[in-house]
C-alpha cells in the first residue's frame, strides 16, 4: 500500500509541478515563457541522450537529428491533418506528441542498427552523418518547406507539456535503472564482451537505448514546432547536437540528475548573458589566459601534489586567485592591442562558453560534475541524519 | 527516385569529360587534408576533430599574408608573381604546423590516458572552440576573401578532346564582318548621343543591327561548336593540382626512406613496442600533427587563393573537414596512399552528384558514403579488413 | 525480458501503422510561400487580414520603436546600415521635439542573418514593448518577423524585402521598396532591350526564398519577350565552389547569366564563371548585388555586370543630397556603402510621420495611419501606401558595376512602375 501510495503522491506532485510553472510562466512575457519551455525540451534531450552515451555507454553525437524528425513530423502532419480533425489543442499535442516519438523511434532504429558494428569513434561519426543527412534531405523536400521551413498552423504554447515530459522522461530512465530491466545497458556499458558472455543481448540492448532516447527527442520536437509554429533546418545543425553533447558531459555520462542540473545550467546561463552588452574583447582574450593558465595549474596540483585536503584545498584557492590577477593583467595589456578595443554582445559567447566548459571539463574532471551519483530521497535522508533506506532494512 | 532511363535521359554526357576533371581538381583539396587525418589516426587512433579548423586558420594565414603584402580589401598593388605565392604557401604551412602541435600538446597529450571517448569529446571542443572562439577574434562578417590579384595565373589551359567542325566555324567567320561593320556604325553613333541607355530611335536601330549581327555570328559559333569538346583547366586550379602532388611525393619520401617516417610507421604499428625500442613517442606524435598540419595549411591556402573569391570565415573549414575525414576512411585510415586515394573519389563523387543534377545533395553524399564504407568494407578501400572485437 | 520484447513488437506495429497513415496524403504540398499569380507590377491581391491582437501602447514619455537587422553574419553590411539609417531619422525626430513631446527610442535586435533569428529578435522587441517594428532586408527573414508581428498586432514597415507576397501575411505589413514582380521584369526588359540578350541562364540560391521568387519572375518576363531561359542551375548560400553548376550552364551556350542571389555567393560566382572560359556572358542581378563586399569578392571578373538598386548616391535629387549630407557628417566623412541606410531611414521616417497622424499612440492606430500614407517624401523616392495594399510603386534603378575609383555603382537606367506592364 506504501508502494502505491508513494507512486501516486510523486505522479501527482509531478504534475502540480507542471502546472504550478504554467502559472509562474503565464505571468511572465512571452520571451520568458519561451525560456521556461526551452529549459524543458533540453532537460528531456539531454536525459534522453544520456540515456545512450552515459548509461548505455554508447557515443551519439547527432541526437539533433532526432529532434528535428520528430518536429518535422509534428509540423508536417499539423499543416495536412489538423484542419480536418478539429481536436482541442492539448489532445491535438498529446497525439502529435506520440506521432513524433514513434517516427523518431523509426529514425533511431534506423540509425541504431547499422552502427551496432562500430565503436567508439567510429560510431559518434556515423550519428553525426546521420544527423546531417537527415537535415539535408529534409532541406530538401518541398513538402517540408525547403530550405526556408515549414510553418506549422496551430500555435500551441503550453509549458507544461514541455515540462511534463521532461518529468516523463527522467521517470522513465530513472525506473529503468532501478529495475531489473535497466542493467543490461550498465552491463554493456562496463563491457560488452563480458555482458554478451552473461547472457546479455548486447544487440537489442543498444537498440532499445538508441530507440528510447530517440523517441523522447522525437515527442520533444513535436513541442517545440508547435511552440514556435516555425521549423526550419537552420535550427537543427551539428551545434544542437553538440550542444546536448556538452550537457551531458557537463552533467556526468550516466548521472540523470547530472544531466538536468547542466541542461538547465547550460541553457540559462547564455539566455542570461545576452543581457551583457559591450564584452571588450580584451576581457575575453584575458579570460582565455587566465583560464588556461588556472587549468594548468589545476593539472598539476591534481597530479603532483599529494598533501592533505585542506592543503589542497588552500592551493586550489590560491590558483582562482592567482587567475583573477592573471586576468586583471592581461586585459589591461591586451587592451592596448587595437584589434581588441571592440566590444561584443553577450549572446556571441554563447558557443564560446560551451566549447571552453567542454576542453577545461575534459582537462579537469571527465566524469563531469556528478559522475555516476544521482540524487535519491536516501541521500537527503543521510544528510539529515535519519536512517537511510538500506540501514533501515539491514 | 526517378526511374533509370528518366535519369540518364536528363544527363548531359558532353559534360562529363569537363566534371571529371572538375573533380579531380576538388579531389586534391579533400586529399591533403585527408593526410593529416589519416597520419594522425595510423598513430594516435585519435579522429582529429579540430584538423578541419586548422584548414580555416591556414586559410586566414594566407588572407593576412596577402594584405602583409598589399593586396588589401582595396586591392591598391597590382602585380602578384610566383614568388609571392610561393612565400604564402610556406607560412601557411608553418602556421598550421605549429597551430597543429600545439593542439596536440596542450589538449590531446593530456587525454592519452583517459578513454578514447575522453580525446574525441575534447577534440571537439577544440574545433568548436576556435570555430567561435575565432568568430571573436577573426574578421568573419562579412566574410573577407583572398584578393583575385594575389593569382597572377589567370589565363586557362584548353585541350580539345574533339576540334570543332571546321565548315561550319569557316562560315561563322564569314560572319565576323558584318560585325565589325555594325559595331563602327553604331559606335559613330554613339558620339553624338547622351546617354547609351536612352538612345534616339537610330541610335537604337544602329544598335539593334549590331547586336543582331553580332548575335548571329556567336550563334554561328555556337553550331559550329556544338559537337566539340574541350576541356577547360584553369591555371591556378593546375598548379594546385601540381604543388599536391609535389607535396605527396615528398610526404611518401619522407615517412619511407627517413629516420622519422620510420619512427612514425613505427609508433603507428604498435605505439607500446615503439616506446619500448627508444623511440620518443612524443617527438613523433609531434612530428606528425606538424606534417598533417602543414599540408591541410597548403591546401587551405591554395583553396583560397586558386578558386577565385573563395569567403572566408571560421566554419570555412567545417565541410571540407569532415569530407576529408569520410576520404580517408573510404581510402583506408591510417594508410597514406589511401588518403590521397580517397580524397581524389570524394570529389569526383561529389562533382558526379552535381552533374546527375542533384547538386543539392552534394554534402549528404560524403555522410552516405562514409555509412556505406563502414558497413560494408569498414577497413576502407585500401586498408585492412578486420574488425575490431576485443 | 518478455515484458521488453512484446512492447517492441507493438511498438514496430504502431511506427508502422503511422507511417503508412502520415504518408497516405497527397504528395503536394501546401508549402508557405504563395504562388505568384501574374508578373503585373500591379498591388498585390486584397484579402488581406488584418491582425487581431491589441498590440502595444506606449506608456509614459518614452516612445519605444524597434528595428532589426542582421547586425553579425552574412548580412551585416545590410543590418549595421539600415540601423544608421533609422538612427539618423529617430535623432532628426527628437532634435525636432519628438511626438507630442515625447522622444522617441530605437531599440535594436539582431536577426544574425538567420530566420530564426530574425523572429526570436522580433518577438523579444514585441515584449519589451515597441510600437512598430522595422525591419528587415532579406525577405526570408521579414516574413518570420511579420508572422510574430501578426499574432500580436505589431506594425512591421520592411526596409528591403522585395519578396512579393510579403505582405500577403497581413495589413499590418508594408515596405518602403519595390517587389519582385517588378524588380524580375525590370531586368528581363533591360537584359532584352539594351543589352540585346536571347539566351539567359539562370543561377538560383536554392536557400533563400527571394532568390526562387525573383529567378521566376525575371524568367517569366524574358520569356515572354521573346527570349528563352537556357537552363537553371541551383546553388546553396554558405557554397564556395561552383565549378559544378557553372560547367552545366556553360554547355548550354547562354549569353547572360542572371544570377538572383545575395551578394556573398555572387562575387565568387562571377569570378569561377569567367574562370571556365565564359568571358563574354554577361552578368545581372537584383537587389541582393548591393553592397560593396561585391567588389572585393567579385574582382575583375564583375565589372561590367548590371543589376537593379532603389537608389543611388549620385543621383541629383534634393533628397538624396541632403540624406548624404546629414550621413556623412555623423559617420566622418563616409557615405552610406548599400542602399539600405537610405531605405532604413526613409521606412522609420515613415512609420514615425505616422505615428504623428495616428489617432492615438498604440499599434492598432498606427497599422491604420501606416496604411494611409500617400506622397511620403522618402530618399529612395515618393512613396504612397494607400490604396497599394503595403507595396508602394517605387522606380527602379539598373545599375552597371565599375571599380570603386568609377564610384562602384554607376547609374544606367531608370524604370518607372508603371513602364513594366
Amino acid at each position: 500500500m506504501k508502494f502505491w501510495g508513494v507512486r501516486l503522491a510523486s505522479i501527482l506532485g509531478a504534475v502540480a509541478f507542471c502546472f504550478l510553472l504554467e502559472g509562474v510562466a503565464q505571468g511572465q512575457s512571452s520571451f520568458v515563457q519561451r525560456l521556461f519551455v526551452l529549459a524543458g525540451l533540453y532537460v528531456t534531450l539531454a536525459v534522453s541522450l544520456n540515456l545512450i552515451n552515459g548509461i548505455t555507454g554508447q557515443f551519439s553525437i547527432g541526437h539533433a537529428a532526432f529532434y528535428q524528425v520528430g518536429a518535422y513530423t509534428a509540423g508536417f502532419c499539423a499543416s495536412r491533418f489538423f484542419a480536418q480533425l478539429n481536436l482541442p489543442p492539448a489532445a491535438w499535442l498529446l497525439l502529435m506528441m506520440i506521432t513524433s516519438a514513434i517516427t523518431a523511434g523509426l529514425a533511431g532504429l534506423l540509425v541504431g542498427l547499422p552502427s551496432l558494428r562500430l565503436k567508439g569513434d567510429y560510431l559518434a561519426i556515423v550519428t553525426l552523418g546521420f544527423g546531417e543527412i537527415i537535415r539535408i534531405f529534409a532541406q530538401n523536400q518541398e513538402a517540408l518547406g525547403g530550405a526556408y521551413g515549414l510553418t506549422v498552423a496551430p500555435k500551441i504554447q503550453y509549458v507544461w507539456a514541455a515540462w511534463l515530459l521532461a518529468i516523463l522522461c527522467i521517470a522513465v530512465c530513472r525506473n529503468l535503472l532501478r529495475t531489473a530491466h535497466g542493467l543490461p545497458f550498465l552491463a554493456v556499458r562496463e563491457d560488452e564482451i563480458a555482458s554478451s558472455a552473461m547472457g546479455v543481448n548486447v544487440t537489442q540492448t543498444k537498440v532499445v537505448a538508441f530507440v528510447l532516447g530517440s523517441m523522447f527527442a522525437g515527442a520533444a520536437g513535436a513541442i517545440l514546432a508547435h511552440f514556435e509554429s516555425f521549423v526550419s533546418p537552420p535550427m537543427f545543425t551539428m551545434d544542437v547536437s553538440f550542444t546536448i553533447v556538452t550537457m551531458v558531459v557537463l552533467g556526468g555520462t550516466g548521472s540523470i540528475t547530472g544531466s538536468v542540473l547542466a541542461a538547465i545550467l547550460l541553457f540559462y546561463l547564455p539566455e542570461k548573458m545576452r543581457d551583457f552588452t559591450n564584452i571588450p574583447l580584451s576581457g575575453v582574450a584575458a579570460a582565455f589566459v587566465a583560464i588556461s593558465a588556472a587549468v594548468f595549474a589545476i593539472r598539476w596540483v591534481m597530479q603532483n601534489f599529494h598533501g592533505t585536503a585542506k592543503d589542497r584545498a588552500i592551493r586550489y584557492l590560491g590558483i582562482v586567485v592567482g587567475a583573477l590577477v592573471i586576468w586583471f593583467i592581461s586585459k589591461a595589456l591586451l587592451g592596448n592591442v587595437p584589434s581588441l578595443k571592440e566590444n561584443i554582445d553577450g549572446s556571441k559567447l554563447r558557443m564560446v562558453v560551451f566549447s571552453v566548459t567542454l576542453v577545461v571539463l575534459m582537462l579537469l574532471r571527465p566524469q563531469g560534475m556528478l559522475g555516476h551519483h544521482e540524487f535519491s530521497w536516501d541521500w537527503v535522508r543521510s544528510k539529515f541524519g535519519k536512517p537511510t533506506v538500506k540501514e533501515a532494512t539491514a | 527516385m526517378t526511374v533509370l532511363p528518366d535519369l540518364l535521359a536528363g544527363l548531359e554526357f558532353s559534360t562529363l569529360p569537363q566534371q571529371l576533371v572538375n573533380g579531380i581538381l576538388l579531389g586534391a583539396i579533400y586529399a591533403l587534408i585527408a593526410l593529416g587525418y589519416t597520419m594522425v589516426y595510423g598513430v594516435l587512433k585519435l579522429i582529429n576533430f579540430a584538423h578541419g579548423e586548422v584548414f580555416m586558420l591556414g586559410a586566414y594565414t594566407a588572407l593576412f599574408t596577402s594584405w602583409s603584402f598589399g593586396f588589401t580589401q582595396a586591392g591598391n598593388k597590382q602585380d602578384s608573381s610566383p614568388g609571392i605565392l610561393i612565400l604564402m604557401l610556406i607560412v601557411s604551412m608553418t602556421v598550421c604546423g605549429i597551430v597543429g602541435v600545439l593542439i596536440e600538446r596542450f589538449a590531446y597529450r593530456p587525454m592519452r590516458s583517459q578513454p578514447r571517448i575522453a580525446s574525441l569529446i575534447t577534440a571537439i571542443g577544440i574545433s568548436l572552440l576556435l570555430q567561435y572562439g575565432g568568430q571573436l577574434f577573426l574578421p568573419s562578417s562579412p566574410p573577407p576573401s583572398i584578393s583575385d590579384k594575389v593569382n597572377p595565373f589567370k589565363g586557362n589551359i584548353e585541350i580539345p578532346l574533339k576540334p570543332a567542325d571546321s565548315a561550319l566555324l569557316a562560315q561563322a567567320e564569314q560572319l565576323k564582318a558584318k560585325v565589325t561593320r555594325t559595331k563602327a556604325a553604331y559606335d559613330e553613333q554613339l558620339k553624338s548621343e547622351k546617354d547609351s541607355f536612352n538612345l534616339s530611335p537610330v541610335g537604337k536601330e544602329l544598335r539593334t543591327a549590331s547586336q543582331d549581327a553580332e548575335r548571329d555570328y556567336r550563334n554561328a559559333i555556337d553550331k559550329a561548336n556544338k559537337d566539340a569538346l574541350v576541356i577547360t583547366f584553369p591555371q591556378g586550379q593546375v598548379i594546385m593540382l601540381v604543388t599536391t602532388v609535389v607535396l605527396m611525393i615528398i610526404l611518401t619520401w619522407l615517412v619511407m626512406k627517413t629516420t622519422a617516417g620510420r619512427a612514425m610507421r613505427a609508433a603507428s604499428l604498435d605505439f607500446d613496442a615503439a616506446s619500448l625500442m627508444g623511440i620518443n613517442v612524443n617527438t613523433v606524435i609531434a612530428f606528425t600533427f606538424f606534417i598533417g598540419s602543414a599540408l591541410a595549411g597548403a591546401g587551405a591556402m591554395m583553396n583560397a587563393s586558386f578558386l577565385g573569391g573563395t569567403k572566408i570565415d571560421t566554419f570555412f573549414g567545417m565541410l571540407p573537414g569532415v569530407k576529408a575525414f569520410v576520404a580517408a576512411v573510404l581510402g583506408g585510415i591510417g594508410n597514406i596512399p589511401g588518403a590521397v586515394l580517397g580524397g581524389i573519389l570524394m570529389g569526383l563523387a561529389e562533382t558526379m552528384v552535381i552533374w546527375a543534377g542533384y547538386g543539392n545533395y552534394k554534402d549528404a553524399i560524403a555522410f552516405i558514403v562514409l555509412i556505406v564504407v563502414l558497413l560494408v568494407k569498414p577497413g576502407g578501400l585500401l586498408g585492412s579488413n578486420k574488425v575490431e572485437k576485443v | 525480458m518478455n515484458i521488453q520484447f512484446s512492447w517492441k513488437h507493438g511498438l514496430i506495429a504502431l511506427a508502422v501503422a503511422a507511417a503508412i497513415g502520415c504518408n497516405g496524403g497527397d504528395s503536394t504540398a501546401t508549402t508557405p510561400t504563395v504562388e505568384n499569380k501574374g508578373t503585373e507590377a500591379t498591388p498585390a491581391a486584397a484579402g488581406r487580414k488584418a491582425p487581431t491582437a491589441e498590440g502595444n501602447k506606449v506608456e509614459g514619455d518614452v516612445i519605444k520603436v524597434g528595428i532589426v537587422g542582421s547586425l553579425t553574419g552574412d548580412q551585416k553590411p545590410w543590418g549595421e546600415d539600415s540601423v544608421e539609417g533609422a538612427k539618423m531619422a529617430v535623432e532628426e525626430l527628437n532634435a525636432a521635439g519628438g511626438i507630442n513631446g515625447k522622444k522617441v527610442e530605437l531599440n535594436t535586435g539582431d536577426s544574425t542573418s538567420k530566420a530564426e533569428g530574425a523572429k526570436t529578435a522580433a518577438e523579444k522587441l514585441i515584449s519589451d514593448g515597441v510600437i512598430g517594428i522595422i525591419g528587415e532586408v532579406a525577405s526570408g527573414h521579414t516574413i518570420q518577423i511579420a508572422k510574430s508581428a501578426f499574432d500580436k498586432g505589431v506594425p512591421v514597415v520592411a526596409i528591403g524585402a522585395t519578396k512579393t507576397d510579403l505582405t500577403q501575411e497581413g495589413t499590418h505589413v508594408s515596405r518602403v521598396c519595390y517587389i519582385d514582380d517588378f524588380q524580375g521584369p525590370v531586368m528581363a526588359k533591360f537584359a532584352y532591350e539594351e543589352l540585346g540578350l536571347r539566351k539567359v541562364a539562370l543561377m538560383t540560391d536554392n536557400k533563400q526564398p527571394y532568390s526562387q521568387y525573383l529567378s521566376k519572375t525575371f524568367g517569366d518576363k524574358f520569356k515572354a519577350l521573346g527570349g528563352t531561359i537556357v537552363k537553371e542551375a541551383f546553388y546553396e548560400s554558405g557554397q564556395t565552389q561552383f565549378s559544378g553548376q557553372i560547367t552545366e550552364l556553360k554547355a548550354e551556350t547562354p549569353d547572360g547569366l542572371f544570377l538572383s542571389g545575395y551578394f556573398t555567393e555572387v562575387g565568387p560566382i562571377a569570378q569561377q564563371v569567367r574562370q571556365a572560359g565564359l568571358k563574354d556572358v554577361k552578368l545581372m542581378g537584383g537587389d541582393g548585388w548591393d553592397s560593396p563586399q561585391l567588389l572585393t569578392s567579385g574582382g575583375d571578373a564583375i565589372l561590367g555586370s548590371f543589376f537593379c538598386n532603389h537608389y543611388n548616391n549620385k543621383e541629383d535629387r534634393p533628397a538624396v543630397k541632403t540624406f548624404l549630407d546629414a550621413y556623412k557628417k555623423g559617420h566622418a566623412g563616409k557615405e552610406p556603402g548599400t542602399t539600405m541606410a537610405a531605405l532604413g531611414y526613409d521606412a522609420t521616417k515613415l512609420m514615425l510621420e505616422a505615428l504623428k497622424k495616428a489617432k492615438s499612440l498604440d499599434s492598432k492606430s498606427l497599422i491604420e495611419a501606416i496604411n494611409e500614407t500617400e506622397n511620403f517624401a522618402g530618399v529612395s523616392g515618393t512613396i504612397t501606401l494607400k490604396g497599394f495594399n503595403g507595396n508602394p510603386p517605387k522606380r527602379a534603378l539598373v545599375v552597371e558595376v565599375r571599380p570603386q575609383s568609377e564610384g562602384f555603382q554607376v547609374f544606367r537606367k531608370a524604370y518607372e512602375a508603371d513602364e513594366i506592364k
